[in-house]
């Protein structure tokens, strides 16, 4: 439980008005930190709603598809440009990201992360490899700018910061295929 | 098999909240961006063009209604000092300007740049800036808005942002815009696309003789 009081922490300290204005006013802190930051708060209090309701997460999430489903649509969505602008821009939005982004995306990712076993988290992998990659291609090859509230220079130093998150991943991806890490357990 | 039919459910339950977010989210998969958002949501609104007072090269003043008298009007928005997009834009408002028949040019049709920076772009500057795309100061204009409150509520209508950086720049969206013969917004045009912006305007100008008579 204690975690889940950590995710909380966490989830109130990013929500505050002045904590939400500094980090959306960088492009990449807004996308890749704070957007990050939300989903792993709901992966903290993820283990209080398992607690709390395991008939539900047993009965509507048994081989933890519908949970890793649900967050790659979430977190898909975030990424879409003009999802950003709007959550700058529109209050309704704004909130929208707060509440799916822990909620929506962090707990069932927590629920379903272990029910999809290794071959469907190396496929999660590789979903957020391409996304990464195609959010690279796609801010840093952009000639105009895709979000009106940000500059176009710090457009491209998101695309840059994805394509390095997606190499990371993507490393860790190669390594789970030939490193065997049942042995160091 | 009871479990199996519930994730079933569920699965089927989350690609549908996926479909309908996406959709909602970009107004039926047309606008992922903002701007396309926005130049979408304008041609539907159609807005008219509010009342503002512009300064000319010319250092003329007249208000914008005065100016159009009824006459489409071609419009784009920019600022002197600025030296990535606005050159382009106004080179390829050049370009869509040699396009227009001139039989047009001045009856049915005017030109319009407009600088949303009036500090800096006074008449004279707005002069020397006129020359370099062979702009004549009466079909197709350079003005400045001195107004600070009809500059922005005249920004806000036609969703143009306008932030400033650093340098004393900024950082804007371009497009080309045609304001109708009621003074509504009727196109919002890219501007990278000369040939194709030319087109429509010709086809425009086209049937309104038509309809004429």
């Amino acid at each position: 439980m204690k975690q889940s009081f950590y995710g909380l922490l966490l989830f109130i300290f990013l929500i505050l008005p002045p904590v939400a204005a500094i980090m959306e006013s960088v492009m990449i802190v807004h996308m890749h930190m704070q957007m990050t930051l939300l989903v792993i708060s709901g992966l903290l209090m993820g283990r209080f709603f398992q607690l709390k309701f395991p008939g539900f997460f047993r009965k509507w999430n048994a081989n933890g598809i519908p949970g890793i489903l649900l967050f790659m649509i979430i977190w898909s969505y975030w990424m879409v440009p003009r999802a950003m602008d709007e959550a700058i821009t529109l209050q309704m939005v704004e909130w929208f990201k707060f509440a799916s982004l822990p909620f929506l995306a962090g707990v069932p990712l927590r629920d379903s992360w272990k029910k999809i076993g290794a071959a469907g988290q190396k496929l999660v992998f590789g979903f957020f490899v391409a996304m990464f990659s195609f959010m690279a291609w796609l801010y840093i090859g952009a000639d105009s700018q895709l979000c009106n509230n940000y500059l176009e220079v710090e457009q491209k130093t998101l695309g840059w910061g994805s394509l390095f998150i997606g190499v990371l991943l993507l490393v860790y991806v190669i390594q789970l295929f030939f490193i065997d890490t049942s042995e160091y357990e | 098999m009871i479990k199996s039919r519930h994730t079933t459910i569920a699965i089927i339950a989350v690609i549908i909240f996926g479909f309908v977010l996406f959709y909602i989210g970009t107004d039926g998969f047309r606008a992922f961006t903002a701007e396309s958002a926005r130049t979408y949501d304008i041609m539907q609104e159609k807005p008219a063009f509010p009342s503002v007072t512009l300064e000319d090269s010319k250092e003329r003043t007249y208000t914008f209604d005065e100016f159009a008298d009824g006459r489409y009007v071609f419009v784009t928005f920019m600022y002197t000092s600025c030296t990535t997009v606005c050159p382009q834009l106004e080179m390829n408002m050049a370009s869509v300007y040699n396009q227009i028949p001139d039989e047009y040019i001045g009856e049915d049709i005017v030109f319009l740049s407009i600088s949303f920076d009036p500090e800096r772009d006074d008449p004279a500057t707005l002069k020397k800036y006129r020359g370099y795309f062979d702009s004549d100061g009466e079909t197709w204009r350079m003005a400045r808005i001195n107004n600070k409150k009809e500059l922005q509520s005249l920004l806000d209508e036609l969703g143009v942002i306008v932030i400033p950086n650093d340098n004393g720049d900024f950082t804007h969206n371009s497009a080309f815009y045609l304001i109708d013969k009621s003074g509504h917004l009727q196109q919002v045009m890219d501007y990278t696309l000369v040939d194709e912006a030319a087109s429509k305007v010709n086809d425009i100008l086209a049937a309104q003789g038509d309809d004429n008579g």
